[in-house]
């Protein structure tokens, strides 16, 4: 097949690739994640402990637990990245700036590390309390 | 052969004129009625000003793209009867400027074709002894798609968003992926590995829908992210 | 893209919201997206709001308690109902757009709806029953 093709097009093509795809992946494979954490964090702590939503003492006692703990801070992180990604796809249809993105960007990236550290250290801090 | 009047209520709309309004024209219809025909009824009878665009009148040419009760289709193979509503409103596509009435301006979407340097034209296969026109080397086709538009229009994520390259060119460059004859196409990967590229499509699959020609263009969408996500898996992997 | 002309239309301006959320006359995977949006939306915001209320654990067991009895009011487990919607079909069309978005089984994808939408909607009528029971 003959392409109408210029070298130079094709140059200029292969520089549009940019981190979208990467970025989707992340929000995918996040959410599948979650799909497991939060079936599991819903199920633990709503409908297996009887009554539901549990006391003071029940939610320390719980988070107590070693393996609860490491479940809570993969599911704020997990939690957060894919919220945060979600985020900047709705931005993005918004057809901003390149300018206005980047600000986006940035916005995002210190949200979802407030929220983060937030997150851990809740979880610490709960820990402590718990063993206390 | 039974006949009825059906109210058409068309969209109008002159560059430079009045604000765009609909017109309501009743046309004498029978159950081979084409809305493309209902239509050059109205331009033949009731109003000359009307604008259209036609050729083929088969479905093959593409050129008759528009909206009828709101789902993209080509007027020339919709019958009227089957519609089965009293009245049929008719407007241009979306997503594109209108220059009048029901004719959208395609420069948009030709310039997507051509920001691919239009690798996806393949030699036609046409019969051996037909006589090429003149001024042409050989006749050209482009796959199943007939460039309607009619995919873009209904693309929700085209109306918020100009930029992104649109079903209709996903579609045609995975073609070359998928069978590149020669030609490297891994720039073209490159250039719907991008944020205006494959991944922009949220897979709300109207595309699919709105398509005349079997193109399934979001299907092809979602082959090229295939493509990409091993590509990306592979180099993650440093393979 | 700078090279390609935008689609910008004089008679009718794009509005996002519009884009997204009219579904007349679209198909069902539009709906689709038009929900996922929409409980996308809540979902961040509650992300949001429930690690803010877990705080209230530090604060000792009386901060604590009395949130919990709050919640426990009819008005709020109306307000779980929801939230569990929010989550079963977020969950459920979730898969399916990160299947489907990266070729698998995407030839498919209606019926991966209907059959991941069913389940997570029976997840949904069986979890407000328990809401409500308990
Ligand atoms: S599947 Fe993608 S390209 Fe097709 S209509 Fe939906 S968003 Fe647009
Ligand atoms: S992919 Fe289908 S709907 Fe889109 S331009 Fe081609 S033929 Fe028309
Ligand atoms: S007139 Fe050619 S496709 Fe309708």
């Amino acid at each position: 097949m003959q392409s109408s093709m210029s070298r130079r097009s094709l140059e200029e093509m292969a520089t549009r690739r940019d981190r979208s795809g990467s970025l989707w992946l992340v929000q995918a494979f996040s959410g599948l994640l979650l799909v497991l954490i939060l079936g599991a964090h819903m199920i633990a702590h709503h409908f297996i402990v009887e009554g539901g939503l549990r006391d003071y003492q029940q939610v320390l006692d719980y988070v107590a637990n070693p393996f609860v703990f490491i479940i809570e801070i993969v599911f704020v992180i997990t939690a957060t990245a894919h919220a945060l990604l979600g985020a900047r796809a709705i931005v993005l249809d918004l057809r901003p700036s390149a300018a206005t993105m980047r600000v986006v960007n940035w916005v995002l990236v210190a949200v979802g590390a407030v929220a983060i550290g937030y997150g851990l250290w809740l979880a610490v801090a709960l820990q402590r309390a718990a063993g206390a | 052969m039974t006949e009825r009047d059906i109210e058409f209520k068309v969209f109008r709309y002159k560059q430079g004129g009045a604000a765009p309004a609909h017109q309501t024209f009743t046309v004498r219809c029978d159950e081979n009625t084409t809305v493309l025909v209902a239509l050059q009824d109205i331009r033949r009878d009731q109003d000359g000003t009307l604008i259209l665009r036609h050729s083929c009148h088969h479905a093959s040419c593409g050129t008759c793209g528009m909206r009828i009760n709101g789902r993209e289709e080509l007027a020339c193979v919709v019958k009227v009867f089957e519609l089965g509503t009293p009245t049929v409103v008719v407007e241009p596509m979306r997503n594109m400027p209108v220059i009048s009435d029901l004719v959208v301006d395609m420069e948009p979407f030709y310039d997507r074709f051509n920001a691919a340097g239009m690798p996806f034209i393949r030699e036609s296969e046409y019969l051996e002894e037909a006589e090429v026109a003149e001024g042409l080397e050989t006749y050209m086709r482009c796959e199943n798609c007939i460039e309607c538009n009619l995919c873009v229009s209904a693309c929700p994520i085209m109306g918020t968003d100009p930029t992104y390259i649109g079903p209709a060119a996903l579609a045609a460059t995975w073609r070359v992926v998928e069978e590149p004859r020669g030609l490297d196409s891994r720039p073209l990967l490159d250039w719907v590995d991008s944020q205006n590229g494959c991944w922009r499509c949220h897979v709300a699959y109207e595309c699919n829908e709105a398509c005349p020609s079997g193109v399934l263009p979001g299907d092809k969408i979602m082959s090229l992210r295939r493509e990409l996500t091993k590509r990306k898996f592979r180099r993650l992997f440093g393979r | 893209m700078d090279n390609i002309q935008p689609t910008t239309d004089p008679v009718r301006p794009k509005a996002p919201l519009r884009s997204w959320f009219d579904v007349r006359g679209r198909s069902l995977s539009t709906l689709a997206f038009a929900l996922n949006r929409l409980t996308a939306i809540g979902l961040t915001i509650y992300l949001f709001l429930h690690l803010a209320v877990l705080s209230l654990l530090l604060r000792g067991p009386e901060g604590w308690d009395q949130f919990v009895a709050l919640a426990k009011n009819p008005a709020f487990l109306l307000l779980d109902v929801v939230l569990l919607f929010g989550v079963v079909y977020h969950m459920a069309n979730g898969i399916r757009v990160a299947l489907v978005g990266m070729g698998v089984a995407h030839t498919r994808q209606k019926s991966l709806f209907y059959v991941l939408v069913g389940i997570a909607l029976v997840a949904f009528v069986v979890g407000a029953v328990l809401i409500f029971v308990e």
